[in-house]
């Protein structure tokens, strides 16, 4: 048995800053992790932070910016909180160490990016996620705490009302063990492998947002997936809106450069649902390439340019696609990227459950609504995970010591052992693809409700399908065959959940388009989904949305 | 837009030491286009043929630095490697676990002792009181200030290169290539207040054990190209410390003796690398090597061209007086 005061869970940029405020408010930390800190999915990262620093741009603006991108599902206070920490967040990093793309004049560089009025958007180059993962990983080294890496958190462990702590699987020795803790931070990022076309890392599996929502916590907003406009053909791999910021333009097979005909004023730096529609739109219409995809140029913007602020996309278009951006045209599609919705927590990151906290993508606070801005994922990592740590710690604080009990181990030791044992059964890599499949084709960019109750049933018989799941590795050694079991395990209740609320929504907003409900109902949708777990799937409920100082208006790019 | 694929044999290492005796190698053929990732067939392994299979992956972008391996004998990302060019090269595709680092299973290694060097190097921005930061703003840098980092930012810390290195087999007091690539990060740092401290610190912790083979850099999947930064703080520690240490008197002997005949005067190299106690330490050694080839006591000839030679030196150093 471990006891710490303060359990954060991944050991990404939310998870790192959690840390780190927790160790500066004098509480005993540590970091549980599936992955070494610097093989987080932050480190994916490429575009860029936003921070209104520039003189002609204000916190303001980038408030208005945020609260309109989110279709007017945000939370304005906690927006703008949001906004208003971002200059000093960005400026702790540079502090840290993060090295950045800089001015002529020595200042941080500043690119345009999607649905922003100015050039507001901190880099990088395009491995901007890369950078401040570097820095907050040099400066938390600097600490004191202890790192369980390579662990993988099976559940949140809640007596009395209380959280616990954790039960974990250690890969190496093969065991389960609980770690007590009097506040728990669940910073393990989105749940984005639900779907087979998806920008996200293979380990984006949601554990932290499962276990919470197992544990009883709620889940907030869970319909709404960003599906970014450009991912590699094929791969899927990720090409930075910061290409689009740099000048990039999306093209048809006509060669038109169809972003006039759907946001006139910003053309491709709409926001990304705008950008995404328009291309599913554009292929729907017989104006895509057979495959089918649309052509993303760079090629005007010269050799230079291209190779010294799109260094990574150059490397991933050769490598992976054997094209060279500075003489072809990159093919892309939309691909899931981003889960707005997450753990239900409020602006420091609390739970609806005492002493249980998350942060970053694994989290809801809400900041992005309805359709997340880019630049605005990384600083939400680093402002809510500070406040988070801030929080766990000061919740260790007051709390008494964590109660657990050897039957909270044995229970998900029974259950892998249950696993193991089953001569004949289910392999969680064959539910994981087609839960995938169902996902990709029925859960897109454009909703029909009959595909997603289609996709519903498709979830619901892999669940029970799931109930047989065995793992063939009998090895007590690293067996990541165990992983991929509870990983799956975990993926197939947010798909519901995420399906649930899709089905339930009868609006399009944001990323959430539903082709027999197109327009925005105020009246009826400006509030929150709330899921939690019921004894027959996910029960739904509804909370207000915070509104401050923006009335709704129709969104226009 | 369906790639014709190609029947490609692969041998995967595989060893669990809480089960067998000894490694074996399991072999899988797969049909796959020639673009297919190696980490796409291994996986497409894992899901088809056997779930066991055990590896480190996770972002197959090349920026997580998980899923480094040895493919066809060279440590490489398998995300990043395209099977065609390797089975046109090798006929077949062996993946084998990174080397310098033990294996726990399959192709997953402790890196532990890579860490472990990692962290002696004092990855971070070390800072002064008397000279702080710039308050409510961010301390100003040129872009050709980051110029100076080269390609150091990009390095995903995957250990591709210190597996490739034969000075972290050697010695484990050798920081290896990506730990003395990030020192270089800290060094060319302007907001870093130890630069100098760092480079006295190093020579005697390592930096000089680099064997100058550039296997790092030819193993490098993202061109932090660390032997040239090596050799960049070998150049700055002799500018900060002087000749001071075997290691840059060695470099600094070489250089002279190339430059006088020609050709290396090998006993007079020991004599100008070691200091009069770590030359008793070499005797041994040296009456060792002696025996075997006496002509080393002997002052060498200089050789034919020597001016040709010294014409080199001269174009690389014009600025240095003439001999």
């Amino acid at each position: 048995m471990h006891r710490h005061d303060v359990v954060v869970v991944g050991a990404g940029l939310a998870g790192q800053r959690a840390a780190l405020a927790a160790i500066e408010a004098k509480s005993d930390v540590a970091i549980v992790s599936k992955l070494h800190p610097l093989r987080s999915h932050s480190g994916a990262a490429q575009g860029g932070i936003n921070a209104a620093i520039g003189k002609e741009d204000s916190v303001d603006t980038h408030i208005y910016d945020t609260v309109k991108g989110s279709d007017y599902l945000g939370d304005q206070d906690a927006i703008e909180f949001f906004c208003r920490e971002a200059g000093p967040t960005v400026i702790e990093m540079e502090h840290f160490g993060t090295i950045f793309s800089r001015a002529p004049d020595g200042s941080l560089a500043r690119r345009p990016f999607g649905g922003a009025a100015f050039p507001r958007t901190i880099y990088a180059a395009d491995r901007t996620g890369l950078a401040l993962l570097q820095g907050l990983y040099e400066r938390l080294g600097t600490e004191s705490f202890t790192m369980y890496d390579e662990w993988d958190l099976t559940s949140v462990v809640v007596h009395e009302g209380r959280c616990q702590g954790i039960v974990a699987f250690d890969r190496r020795r093969g065991s389960f063990e609980e770690i007590a803790a009097k506040s728990v931070v669940l910073a393990t990022g989105p749940c984005g492998r639900v779907y087979g076309r998806t920008t996200n890392s293979h380990t984006s599996t949601g554990d932290g947002i499962a276990a919470a929502y197992r544990a009883g916590a709620a889940l907030k907003d869970m319909e709404f997936v960003q599906f970014h406009p450009t991912a590699l053909l094929e791969s899927s791999i990720l090409i930075t809106e910061g290409a689009r910021g740099e000048g990039g333009i999306l093209k048809n097979v006509n060669g038109e450069r169809f972003m006039a005909r759907y946001a006139p004023h910003v053309l491709d730096l709409a926001s990304r649902d705008v950008v995404s529609r328009a291309i599913i739109t554009e292929v729907r219409e017989g104006r895509g390439f057979p495959g089918p995809y649309v052509h993303l140029e760079l090629m005007h913007l010269g050799k230079e340019k291209i190779e010294s602020r799109l260094q990574e996309i150059c490397d991933f278009c050769r490598t992976f696609a054997g094209i060279d951006p500075v003489t072809q045209p990159i093919p892309v599609m939309p691909a899931q990227h981003y889960m707005m919705g997450g753990i239900g927590t409020n602006i420091r990151g609390e739970t609806n459950i005492p002493g249980l906290l998350a942060a970053g993508e694994a989290a809801c606070v809400s900041i992005h609504g309805a359709n997340r801005l880019g630049g605005n994922s990384l600083l939400e990592t680093l402002v809510f995970g500070k406040q988070a740590g801030i929080a766990a710690a000061e919740h260790a604080a007051r709390a008494p010591a964590p109660s657990v009990d050897p039957a909270d181990v044995a229970k998900d030791a029974a259950t892998v052992d249950a696993m193991m044992r089953r001569s004949d059964g289910e392999e969680p890599q064959h539910l994981r693809i087609a839960m995938q499949a169902a996902m990709d084709s029925k859960v897109g960019v454009f909703r029909l409700p009959e595909e997603l109750t289609a996709a519903l049933a498709d979830v619901r018989a892999l669940q029970t399908r799931y109930e047989r799941v065995r793992v063939v590795d009998s090895s007590k050694s690293y067996n990541l065959n165990l992983t991929d079991a509870l990983e799956t395990g975990h993926m197939l209740d947010l798909a519901e959940a995420i399906v649930v609320g899709a089905i339930a929504r009868t609006e399009s907003r944001g990323a959430h388009s539903r082709v027999d409900f197109p327009k925005r109902d105020d009246a009826n949708w400006m509030r929150h989904t709330l899921a939690t777990r019921g004894p027959s799937g996910p029960v739904l409920s509804y909370a207000p949305v915070t509104y401050t100082r923006w009335e709704p208006k129709e969104r226009v790019y | 837009m369906a790639a014709s694929t190609t029947s490609t044999p692969f041998e995967v290492y595989r060893f669990d030491p809480s089960k067998d005796s000894a490694p074996r190698y399991d072999r899988f053929t797969l049909d796959l286009p020639a673009h297919t990732p190696v980490l796409t067939a291994l996986l497409k392994i894992r899901t088809e043929n056997d779930p066991s299979l055990t590896l480190r992956y996770s972002c197959r972008s090349a920026i997580c630095g998980s899923c480094a391996m040895l493919i066809n004998s060279k440590s490489r990302l398998a995300c990043q490697t395209p099977v065609g060019p390797e089975l046109a090269r090798h006929g077949k595709i062996v993946i084998e676990p990174m080397r310098n680092q033990p294996v726990v299973r399959d192709l997953v290694v402790d890196q532990k002792p890579f860490w472990d060097r990692y962290r002696k190097i004092e990855p971070f921005l070390k800072t002064d009181a008397r000279d702080p930061m710039p308050v409510g703003r961010e301390n100003p840098m040129t872009p050709e200030q980051v110029d100076r980092f080269h390609e150091t930012p990009r390095c995903i810390a995957c250990a591709a290169c210190y597996s490739a290195c034969p000075a972290v087999e050697a010695d484990p007091e050798f920081p290896g290539p990506m730990a003395l690539a990030k020192l270089y990060r800290f060094v060319v740092d302007p907001r870093d207040k130890d630069s100098k401290n760092r480079l006295v610190r190093i020579q005697p912790e390592g930096l000089w054990l680099c064997l100058r083979c550039h296997l790092c850099t030819e193993a490098c999947p993202k061109d932090v190209r660390p032997s040239e930064r090596i050799r960049d703080l070998k150049e700055m520690a002799i500018a900060a410390a002087g000749v001071s240490e075997p290691g840059s008197r060695h470099a600094v002997g070489f250089k002279d003796n190339i430059a006088e005949a020609g050709i290396l005067n090998e006993f007079k190299l020991v004599r100008q690398t070691y200091g009069p106690m770590d030359l008793l330490r070499q005797l041994p050694q040296g009456i060792k090597v002696a025996r075997k080839k006496p002509e080393i006591l002997k002052k060498p000839d200089p050789i034919e061209g020597l001016d040709e030679v010294r014409a080199i030196y001269k174009a690389l150093d014009p600025d240095a007086e003439d001999r």
